[in-house]
């Protein structure tokens, strides 16, 4: 929509912005630039920095290095309240709408107009400002509808238009389309074509490379937290930005030799669906391979990998596993030996304030103490034992396991399937939030387990852990399993190719 | 999409609580010759103000998702201040101040307990509810509070324009209660107290002050229904308003306000007094005694709950 | 296999050793610190009070800690999950005036006993399923029952008094044994079961577990449903255990026999060390939480300070018990 000729002079301005996390540096010397009237539409693989750079962007982080440009103008961010003055304003995913308050209250929740009567809001004025706001960005609806009354979509137009009605010119939008159904999309669309011609900067991150080529004005390419480029859609094809996206440098430390003779099925999943919005999954996962669970963020790879450990329900399907159907309760599943590593292991994973033993004999107290009689000396036996094991560093089994490290946390998950004696292992991100020398060591420990005979599913949002670890591994879309890549078929820009939506 | 959503709004909620109130109407109507009656459609409306004044800063208080069952023990704490003080110095504006001021300060424990210390709501509660009721014994050492002027009594029994007086003092706490929910910037962070406290914190707004605000109210109202009582009993005693929280508690579960999301109705709360009223009145006119009721209403609010239960599933 | 670690890691395991003891002993140093509390307790009252150190009174005081204890036992498993009971003292009446009637109309004593142990567990175990299946938070769900027992058991009553039990049954209560309660047996053998319940089995693990992190634990595969329903029946029926030594010792149920019981056996349950939040406690805690509770009280009796004070202080411990866990918990993560 933007020709080259008409640019529009800069608006604000990110230079060599670095950020550091703990072992991670996730931005490193990046330049941003958005201007009036523009769709910036901003790419890259999962952890490569995107919605880092958001974040430093509207005050949420603080850049360790870097400065920002207002109208050329050097100024500093360091929190929300700044960003908000300069008119950045954020379409946050988890949204900040109040749900039994209705849409005119919403959008101007903090910010009442007063009434006549000290004390009292002005509920017409509102009302109307509201429509004005809702006129202004084409969105048809009475200011008096209560906000859980919307469709996502719906209420991201309600956010959208809070953020206008704070005078936002700098409309940053992450992945707005994820929950969205094609007509929402591209009401979606509409409006910002709208908001375009208002001279609003809209700032847009997304994954789909269809929604990217119809929206963009300009794509920046993020990898490794740095920028590889910034293109004119016109100017780019698909394949070249997907080769921009993904040739990522190879950290060969856990980079492991393929095994040819994978055993017997252990885990056969056939036409599983579930409420939770994944449908008709069919996978099968061998003794001594290791399989991977690739797709983008929200693809459904976290719901399948919970269907079939029995915490989800299931509406259709069934899963086997050493060739007896499961029933479809973690109870049932964990004493037939299987064992999930869950995604978040501080919330879903670990009793943070007991200690390192309580945690890691939980899952195999059955195993350990058939009769039912527990014994103390036992237990900490046994969970020295996985201490041991595990290389797990902690001073004492008695330590609170929050106070342990990420990596030294993630091998007490582990550890406690080590001692329920499980045999099937669902691997759900192993590695977030865990330094590198912690990551090797954990894909060690997944070798290890496949050499001893073990079978593992492994879902990670870093495609070149699946490469380097996995034998092979599905790749899902939008609750579906699109693809499977063999070992010699298995690279980053096969899964991303098929991961993405074109 | 709006099917689902409106289908449970219309199945649940609006009629949910006016289908109980005319189902139980018209079943008392039917097996008592007596209930409908415009003296006891009169007695039920006049006996469910005390209630009604409690049930009011309950469903705000539930509506932050938290709860108070101090309420009834800081109303009968509040109406013996009330009775001795108007007894002692015949005043009958100081004794009023000081009730309502003894309301206000459990409210402001409440409210200082849950949001600065951060102890849960239920738990406060009821450990300001055994205080109430300590202080109560203590002041009256268990007897009741007896000798206060005919005057006060006349706030009970008098009218006003041929209305009761209590009527017209629930009327003007409800209207009151209505434009500071739906009308102040207090009653729109109330629900997003319960709805989205993030979205509170993002606008700027202190989430403990509007807390304490809440609580606040509830000890307010709990002193206003303490001058109800007291007039009605023309007498203050110890026990007079244990259990009270949990009939205002069932008339707002009832009312179909839930436990989560901010969701709240007060009209809801309005009928569901209603309906606590006129069960009580039915079954005393059926001679059930006041046990057997109180067991009533609980199955009633577990019903009620588990109906927010369904309601709340996704 | 552990052979071969230590070998490999002797420093470490030194380390291990080392602190496990320290660890050890820092959980025993929370409970000596409640006796402590409660010894300082005993000497402040002896001091104060000549009919303290009498023999009655500490038989007396003994007993009251076992009846409260054996109210506010069944209490700690549900609060170790992170729940809470409110019926517990509603529980108490009914089943005490079932068990009465039951006794009255049929003169045998076992049958009394039945009524009232199997009336508490059928009440713990409605509220497990109103916890679990109809998925009510716990405090809602057992203060409507709670309500409901209360109207239930004076509805049944009616304002009458039942008297005059079988003698073989009023031992449960007010007989002794080597000159010691009998009621004191009772908790013994119950701190017992309770402590052997908790610490050694893998139900009792599981029930920490649950309370520390539900959602961990039902990913490791514990049944989290069967074991709540377990806590909240096995409430019930302790409290149906009390309502029994409470009847064999004052001879005579009435409506009112379970009112103010709640709250101190709340109390004792959080001053004894058990977290609201669930997750940690111990029912040795919770008896000597039990124990400086009816000091307390006992103390306030013998000083002859108003009994109105009773509610107002339970109240204000609560609130501190409370607070102080809040702050251990803000501290601990």
């Amino acid at each position: 929509m933007n020709a080259e000729g008409v640019r529009s002079p800069t608006l604000f301005e990110l230079r060599g912005i670095s950020k550091e996390f703990p072992g991670v540096k996730a931005l490193d010397d990046v330049s941003f630039e958005i201007r009036a009237g523009e769709v910036h539409t901003l790419v890259g693989e999962n952890g490569a920095g995107k919605s880092t750079l958001m974040k430093v962007l509207c005050g949420a982080y603080r850049a360790d290095r870097g400065s920002f440009f207002h109208h050329g103008r050097q100024v500093a961010i360091a929190d929300p309240v700044d960003a908000r003055k300069f008119g950045i304003a954020v379409i946050f995913q988890e949204f900040t709408l109040v749900p039994y308050l209705d849409i005119a209250k919403n959008i101007f929740l903090g910010r009442e107009i007063r009434g006549p009567l000290p004390g009292l809001v002005d509920q017409r004025r509102i009302h109307a400002e509201a429509k004005r706001v809702l006129d202004a960005i084409g969105f048809d609806i009475n200011p008096y509808i209560q906000v859980h009354k919307l469709g996502v979509a719906q209420q991201q137009m309600v956010e959208i238009a809070k953020a206008l009605s704070q005078d936002a010119r700098i409309l940053v939008m992450d992945e707005p389309t994820a929950a969205l159904s094609d007509r929402e999309t591209e009401l979606l669309f509409t409006m910002i074509g709208r908001l375009k011609t208002n001279g609003v900067a809209i700032v847009y991150i997304s994954h789909r490379l269809a929604e990217v080529f119809a929206l963009a004005d300009r794509i920046t390419v993020l990898r490794d937290g740095r920028k590889v480029a910034t293109v004119l859609p016109a100017e780019t094809t698909p394949d070249q930005l997907v080769a921009l996206m993904v040739g990522r440098s190879v950290d060969t430390t856990y980079a492991r030799p393929p095994r040819p003779h994978a055993g017997k099925v252990v885990l056969e999943v056939k036409g599983l669906g579930a409420p939770s919005g994944i449908a008709n999954i069919n996978l099968t996962v061998r003794a001594g391979e290791i399989v991977g669970l690739s797709g983008l963020v929200g693809s459904g790879r976290t719901e399948v990998a919970r269907a079939i450990f029995g915490a989800d329900r299931i509406s259709s399907g069934e899963i086997r596993l050493f060739g007896e159907r499961i029933t479809g309760s973690t109870q049932d599943s964990t004493s037939r030996g299987m064992a999930l590593i869950p995604e978040n292991r501080k919330t879903q994973g670990l009793a943070l304030a007991r200690s390192v033993g309580d945690n890691v004999i939980l899952a195999g107290l059955r195993k350990l103490f058939p009769s039912g009689i527990f014994a103390p000396g036992k237990a900490i036996q046994a969970a020295r034992a996985i201490i041991a094991k595990l290389r797990i560093a902690t001073p004492s089994v008695h330590r609170a396991v929050g106070t342990l490290s990420g990596g030294n946390q993630q091998k007490v998950v582990i550890g406690k399937w080590l001692n329920a004696r499980a045999r099937f292992f669902i691997f759900d991100e192993p590695t977030r939030g865990i330094d590198v020398g912690a990551k090797a060591e954990i894909f060690r420990l997944l070798d290890r387990l496949v050499h001893d005979g073990a079978a593992v599913l492994m879902i990670s949002s870093e495609q070149i852990e699946i490469v380097h670890v996995c034998d092979r591994a599905y790749v899902m879309r939008s609750g579906r399993i699109v693809g499977e890549l063999a070992r010699d078929e298995l690279t980053e820009a096969n899964i991303v190719g098929l991961a993405v939506h074109r | 999409m709006s099917v689902r959503t409106a289908m449970p709004n219309l199945l649940a909620r609006v009629p949910g609580v006016a289908i109980a109130l005319i189902v139980l109407c018209t079943v008392f109507g039917l097996v008592s010759a007596r209930f409908a009656t415009p003296t006891n459609i009169a007695n039920i409306l006049v006996q469910s103000t005390i209630l009604l004044l409690l049930a009011l800063p309950m469903t705000l208080i539930i509506m932050t998702e938290g709860l108070d069952l101090s309420i009834g023990a800081v109303l009968t704490f509040a109406s013996i201040i009330l009775a001795v003080i108007v007894i002692a110095t015949g005043s009958f504006a100081l004794a009023l101040s000081a009730a309502l001021a003894a309301g206000l300060c459990f409210g402001l424990a409440n409210g200082v307990l849950i949001s600065v210390l951060g102890i849960p709501p239920f738990i406060t509660t009821l450990g300001t509810l055994g205080i109430a009721q300590g202080l109560s014994l203590l002041v009256t050492d268990g007897q009741s509070v007896v000798g206060i002027p005919r005057s006060i009594e006349s706030i009970y029994s008098g009218r006003l324009a041929g209305i009761p007086l209590p009527i017209l003092i629930a009327a003007l706490a409800y209207a009151v209660t209505h434009i500071l929910l739906y009308h102040t910037r207090f009653g729109t962070y109330i629900f997003a107290l319960g709805g989205n406290r993030e979205a509170l914190k993002i606008a700027g707004i202190s989430v403990r002050g509007m807390l304490i605000g809440v609580y606040l109210f509830g000890g307010l109202m709990a002193g206003f229904a303490a001058l109800l009582m007291t007039a009605r009993l023309n007498s203050a005693h110890p026990t007079a308003g244990v259990g009270m929280e949990f009939d205002a508690i069932a008339a707002v579960a009832v009312g179909g306000t839930s436990f989560e999301r901010g969701n709240g109705w007060l009209f809801g709360t309005l009928l569901g007094v209603l309906a606590v009223g006129v069960l009580r009145n039915g079954l005393n006119l059926l001679a059930v005694p006041s046990s057997a009721q109180v067991a009533s209403i609980g199955a009633l609010v577990i019903v009620a709950l588990f109906i927010d239960g369904l309601r709340s599933e996704p | 296999m552990n052979d071969d670690a230590m070998n490999k890691n002797t420093k470490g395991d030194v380390d291990i050793a080392v602190r496990s003891r320290l660890a050890f002993s820092s959980n025993a140093m929370q409970a000596l610190y409640r006796l402590l509390a409660a010894t300082l307790l005993c000497a402040v009252l002896a001091s104060l009070s000549d009919v303290f150190l009498t023999e009655n009174n500490i038989l007396n005081v003994l007993r009251q800690t076992a009846l409260l204890f054996l109210m506010a036992s069944g209490l700690t498993l549900v609060i170790l999950t992170a729940g809470l009971d409110l019926s517990v003292g509603a529980n108490i009446a009914l089943s005490a005036c079932l068990s009465a009637s039951v006794m009255k109309a049929t003169g045998s004593a076992s049958l009394g006993v039945a009524t009232g142990i199997g009336c508490g567990t059928f009440i713990g175990l409605a509220n497990g399923v109103l916890v679990t299946a109809l998925r009510i938070p716990s405090f809602i769900a057992t203060y409507g029952v709670m309500w409901m027992l209360t109207g239930l058991t004076y509805f049944y009553m009616g304002g009458e008094t039942i008297h005059g039990f079988p003698p073989a049954f009023r031992q449960l209560g007010s007989g002794y044994l080597l000159g010691i309660p009998m009621p004191v047996y009772v908790m013994v053998l119950f701190l017992a079961i309770g402590t052997f319940f908790a610490q050694r089995t893998i139900w009792g693990q599981q029930v920490y577990a649950i309370g520390a992190n539900p959602v961990a634990a039902r990913l490791s595969g514990v049944p989290v449903h069967s074991r709540l329903v377990l806590v909240y029946t096995v409430s019930g029926a302790m409290a149906g255990l009390a309502s029994l030594i409470i009847l064999a010792r004052i001879n005579s149920a009435e409506g009112d026999i379970g009112e103010n019981l709640t709250l101190p056996a709340i109390a004792a349950v959080l001053v004894g060390g058990t977290s609201l939040f669930g997750g940690s406690g111990t029912v040795m805690g919770t008896l000597i939480g039990a124990l400086i509770l009816t000091l307390v009280l006992n103390g306030m009796n013998l000083l002859q300070i108003n009994a109105s004070w009773q509610p107002l202080v339970t109240g204000v411990i609560v609130l501190v018990a409370v607070w102080i866990s809040t702050l251990t918990r803000q501290s601990g993560e």
